[in-house]
């Protein structure tokens, strides 16, 4: 067992892990924070998606150990103020999400594009999105979520 | 009103806050976790060395299985059922790969993985059977047929005929399976399951366990899509729950990336010859198919629907008077196969639209002046079908216009290039059975529902509020609803077949005009007067057809062999429509699955049956970056058979466009029909 800290949307997490143990596993086990979702843990689907110092990174490629002593945010760290970020509101708006177990990551994937404040079309959007997947909605309420922060941030 | 309004969806802001809880998410305290061994060969003889490996808590193996039953098996009108079920752990024989032999629960998951990778299994192998059309066994057989079959296609004009192969898919929700199982001091049982109903599950349960079900409390929580594939009880659930039993401590199963390939039960797989008569005129005659079905080893309980689904619809939208259909469900060394989004009814109408294509191209006539002369007309329902289903309604000609107005011209592309056009009808079976509804009031005024329909990515509650907004005259937000909870929803059938509308809304609909019926019999209104008063109601329907016509517009780039789908028109008639950006969600979604089936999808095993596709990178699904432009309309005609008006969406999008993309591929070949996925190298060879 080693012992690690990492910050978390703010907060010191401590833990005692094995080596072994991913990131996702301690994020989502050790610290409760279930938001993050894990589809597929040999990184494709992209459903375990956070972010390490802003960059986006998937949680299941990653051991517990290596983020020791970094910060991380997570989807409960998104909204400010109780209120939902616009790219939560802009996904409920445009129905970009049904089952819902894609969408944390597709959220934490995103968020940093919009941040560097990169003005996109659609095409480039797409191949934004495409490190995601999603087996409900095929993509366009996402694509249209993200043209409508873009619009109207 | 609020039906058949764009409502925004209220189960939205806590999944997008990352608060909704899936079946992993949900901690017991003193839980305890199973991993399972699995069979690592197609077909073998196979004993397990019963040491129990470092660290496990318990392994069970099927001799440790007494008084368990196998998984049960449900028919379907007219099916024999011949095969064997599928048993909760192998005993003495295997038959596929990932089947499991034996289950090993431990402290940790991973330590669980690492005890069960420990035991040893010794295989003797056998040879596996990997084609239905040449298997020695099968799990089923169906057949029916018309008197003149014979005598219409002696008098054809013309006879054409047509193989079709469709491979075999895997579901893929991105939340894989999983169940965690919990013993009562007496001897109850609460077991929460990723799945798309609890009463089936508990059904299942009850049987194998040989637990009375009031003595089971299934508890659905939020769930990552199944599209079919969580509909009924799996082997690892039960395993899950017997383990709990044994223990008596809570047991969690989380399922990886891994088994869901191996071992969560797979979708289509269908090898099929049609033949269909003519007349001199182009006026279809009748139509005879054989179909051999990939069925995998076992029988699962819903096994025979998909096969039997595709058979019954075999004369799709058209006037055929005779009709003969021969199921052949074969038993290969293959997981085994159920319900996948469309669930027999993609196989039909690739197959019906596909021999229409094959006739207009052999004829001589415009296939969509062929399908138009054929064509149930729009005033001719009630329709009984040749095979026995009687469709309810529908504007199949208006489909059709649609289609061909949404498609628009066709640019054909350069010289490197192959252009191909398709479109496909289709007809599907949606609704039937029954299910219920409560409508309760409480302090204060307080609406709560609870249905026997349960939600797994579709807004019912978005959807169900808007039908109690609307009859109750009270805000849709301020309406509770309790679904997924065996303990706390009245008996209902569940959510599969694009019924919950059609069926589960209904049911809510009859509730709440009791509950009318009730407040004004005792003149207590408004609602806060009311508080006590509770409704229920049973909506039993017959099958509804919904129906529609997609197009796609494709290009084959000749030095390649790479397909591009310039794009695709999905024309659906659900009857009436409650919320049309649910119901355009439940199209797109449907129709990016199908484009997938189109392009990548394929369960794939190498000669010895071993898949060779079990992780994302090697099966893969689109991403937004691959999607092409999809057009979407609504022809509302709304069934008579319920007080909605509603048919079933759930399906129609992956239901038309693997038939039209598949017809506008055969089309752009010059009439050369290949199986899909349609790769480069299978186009390039075709090509070449
Ligand atoms: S769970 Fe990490 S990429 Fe799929
Ligand atoms: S909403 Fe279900 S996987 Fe994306």
């Amino acid at each position: 067992m080693t012992s690690i800290t990492v910050t978390i949307n703010g907060t010191a997490y401590e833990g005692d892990v094995e080596p072994r143990t991913l990131l996702s596993d301690f994020i989502r086990h050790d610290c409760g924070l279930t938001g993050t979702h894990v589809g597929c843990e040999h990184g494709v689907c992209g459903a375990c998606t956070v972010q390490l110092d802003g960059e986006p990174i998937r949680s299941c490629l990653m051991l517990a150990v290596q983020a020791n002593g970094r910060s991380l945010t997570t989807v409960e760290g998104l909204a400010r103020d109780g209120e939902l970020h616009p790219l939560q509101a802009a996904f409920r708006e445009c129905h970009a999400l049904q089952c819902g177990f894609c969408t944390p990551g597709f959220l934490m994937s995103i968020e940093p594009a919009l941040r560097s404040g990169a003005s996109l079309e659609e095409p480039a959007i797409r191949e934004l999105l495409a490190g995601n997947l999603c087996r409900c909605t095929g993509y366009r309420g996402i694509v249209e979520a993200v043209e409508l922060v873009l619009r109207d941030p | 009103m609020l039906v058949g309004r764009p409502v925004r969806r209220r189960e939205d802001e806590r999944i997008l806050r990352g608060e909704a809880r899936y079946l992993d998410d949900v901690e017991r305290p003193g839980v305890a976790h199973v991993a399972f061994v699995r069979s690592a060969y197609a077909h073998a003889r196979a004993r397990v060395n019963k040491n129990v490996a470092g660290g496990a808590l318990l392994l069970l193996t099927a001799d440790d299985l007494v008084g368990v039953q196998s998984l049960p098996v449900q028919g379907a009108e007219g099916v024999e059922l011949l095969g064997p079920a599928h048993p909760v752990l192998a005993r003495g024989e295997v038959g596929y790969v990932g089947q499991p032999l034996a289950a090993v629960v431990a402290e940790t998951r991973a330590l669980a993985e690492d005890a069960a990778e420990l035991v040893e299994v010794e295989y003797e192998p056998l040879e596996p059977v990997l084609s239905p059309r040449s298997a020695p066994e099968t799990l089923l057989r169906f057949a029916r047929r018309t008197d003149g079959v014979d005598e219409a296609f002696a008098a054809a004009a013309h006879v054409v005929s047509e193989r079709f192969e469709l491979p075999r898919l895997v579901a893929a929700p991105i939340e894989a399976r999983g169940a965690i199982a919990e013993a009562g001091p007496d001897g109850t049982l609460t077991v929460w399951i990723s799945a798309q109903d609890p009463h089936r599950q508990r059904a299942g349960l009850s049987h194998v366990l040989g637990l009375e079900d009031d003595r089971i409390r299934v508890i659905v929580p939020e769930v990552g899509g199944a599209f079919g594939s969580k509909g009924v009880v799996c082997p690892e659930t039960c395993a899950t729950a017997v383990a709990a039993l044994r223990l008596g401590r809570p047991v969690k199963w989380t399922e990886d990336r891994f088994e869901n390939f191996l071992a969560a039960y797979q979708g289509r797989g269908l090898d099929a010859d049609v033949e269909l008569a003519l007349d001199a005129e182009g006026r279809f005659l009748a139509l005879r198919a054989r179909l051999y079905a990939d069925l995998g080893a076992y029988l699962l309980p819903t096994t025979a629907i998909p096969p039997h689904t595709a058979a019954l619809l075999m004369t799709g939208c058209y006037t055929i008077p005779e009709a003969e259909v021969e199921l052949v469900g074969a038993r290969t060394n293959k997981v085994p196969t159920g319900p996948y989004r469309g669930a027999g009814r993609p196989e039909a109408a690739v197959l019906v639209e596909g021999i229409v294509d094959r006739a207009a191209r052999e004829l001589g006539v415009d296939r969509l002046e062929l399908r138009r002369r054929n064509l149930i007309a729009s005033d001719a329902f009630p329709y009984a079908t040749p095979l026995g289903w009687t469709y309810d309604s529908g504007d199949y000609e208006r489909c059709l216009d649609r289609a061909v107005e949404l498609l628009g011209d066709v640019e054909p592309g350069g010289d490197d290039v192959l252009s191909g056009t398709g479109f496909a009808m289709y007809v599907e079976r949606a609704g039937g059975l029954w299910e219920s509804a409560e409508v309760r009031i409480e302090a204060g005024g307080r609406v709560v529902v609870a249905s026997g329909s349960s939600p797994h990515g579709q807004g019912h509650a978005t959807a169900f509020g808007q039908i109690v907004a609307d009859r109750l005259g009270v805000d849709a937000a301020d309406v509770e609803f309790v679904f997924g909870d065996s303990a706390l929803v009245p008996r209902g059938v569940g959510t599969f077949a694009s019924r919950s509308i059609a069926v589960g809304g209904s049911a809510l609909a009859r509730a709440l005009d009791e509950l009318q019926r009730r407040m004004d019999e005792t003149g207590r209104r408004p609602l806060a007067e009311a508080a006590g008063l509770r409704a229920e109601a049973r909506f039993e329907s017959p099958l509804v057809f919904s129906s529609g016509c997609h197009a796609a517009a494709v290009e084959i780039d000749r030095r390649t062999g790479r397909l591009t789908i310039v794009r695709v028109v999905a024309v659906d008639d659900a009857g009436r429509i409650v919320n049309p950006l649910l119901a355009e969600g439940q199209v797109l979604g449907g129709v990016a699955q199908a484009l997938g089936e189109c392009l990548t999808e394929e369960a794939v095993v190498d000669e010895n049956g071993q898949p060779r596709t079990a992780t994302f990178a090697d099966y893969s699904l689109l991403t937004a970056a691959e999607m092409p432009p999809v057009a979407t309309a609504f022809v509302e005609t709304p069934t008579p058979t319920n007080p909605l008006g509603a048919k079933g969406i759930g399906e129609g999008g992956a239901i038309g466009t693997l038939a039209a993309v598949a017809n506008a591929v055969t089309d752009a070949l010059g009439g050369r029909r290949i199986a899909p996925p349609y790769t480069e190298r299978k186009l390039w060879a075709a090509l070449h």
